[in-house]
């Protein structure tokens, strides 16, 4: 038994955004992979939020000028 | 201490060019990722390039003050954020009079209810939303909310090292992470909504 002492979902979503940071504790994770396990609510949910991160990601990356670069190199202290 | 004077041996000016000469090396492999980031601080690409520039002429010049060994990342990006509130950032009040309500599972929800179509694969949910409103929601996001969701979603750098670079506690970076996450979503499933239907 899970002993949850609320919506087990409800906790599974709280833990979400520490999880996907690795920042819980083995306990804790231990106890949303179980949930995840037999939720197919949840999962879907994690792995949308995991396609979320990522989209995001590469929706604001943009490459940096080659010129930028450059013009770095250039402020390096002549040996 | 101080600085100590230097010694002007001929082996320990060896010494100390070789030293600059890679942590300049180094500090330069990392400019990809400071550009990144300093792209999303700055209005415009312009903006963002002098402010990049500016990163590097300071660390360059302050280069002994790096203790070799420690998170060089983590310096860079601290000059980074620090020249950025110097170039004039205004300092916004933290608008927090705005209620949150929304849960973590808020966007898909949002979205799934939107495709009609049952339950939608993650993915196709996901390309519901658009490039250019991602760039914008996080451009309108408050300026403390964001900096900390650049350096963590973006620099992947841990709620630890995030709270060095801006010098605030490492609660305080969880809330803002928590809480600019949300109000990046809501802004986003605004748009989706409205652009799909």
């Amino acid at each position: 038994m899970s002993g949850f002492a609320w919506d087990p979902c409800e906790k599974c979503e709280k833990m979400m955004q520490p999880y996907l940071d690795r920042v819980l504790t083995e306990e804790e994770r231990v106890e949303a992979e179980e949930h995840l396990r037999g939720c197919s609510y949840c999962r879907k949910r994690y792995r949308f939020e995991e396609e979320f991160r990522q989209f995001v990601r590469l929706a604001v990356a943009e490459p940096m000028p080659p010129e930028l670069k450059a013009r770095l190199a250039a402020l390096r202290t002549p040996l | 201490m101080g600085e100590s004077t230097p010694d002007s041996s001929p082996r320990q000016l060896a010494t100390d060019a070789r030293d600059r000469v890679r942590f300049e090396e180094e500090a330069l492999e990392l400019s990809d990722q400071v550009y990144q980031v300093a792209r999303r601080l700055a209005g415009s690409r312009e903006e963002a390039e002098d402010l990049v520039q500016e990163t590097y002429a300071r660390a360059f010049r302050a280069w002994r003050s790096f203790q070799p060994g420690t998170n060089l990342r983590a310096w860079l990006f601290r000059i980074l954020t620090n020249l950025n509130i110097d170039r004039g950032r205004k300092i916004q009040r933290t608008p927090d009079t705005q209620p949150l309500e929304e849960n973590d599972y808020f966007l898909y929800n949002r979205l799934e209810e939107s495709t009609g179509d049952g339950t939608p694969d993650e993915r196709k949910v996901v390309e519901r939303l658009s490039q250019n409103e991602a760039v914008t929601a996080l451009a309108d996001l408050p300026h403390d909310f964001r900096d900390v969701v650049l350096l963590v979603d973006l620099a992947d750098f841990t709620y630890s090292d995030a709270a060095q670079i801006l010098d605030i506690p490492i609660g305080t970076v969880m809330s803002r992470l928590h809480r600019g996450r949300r109000m990046l979503k809501r802004s986003l499933a605004e748009t989706a909504v409205e652009g799909g239907g």
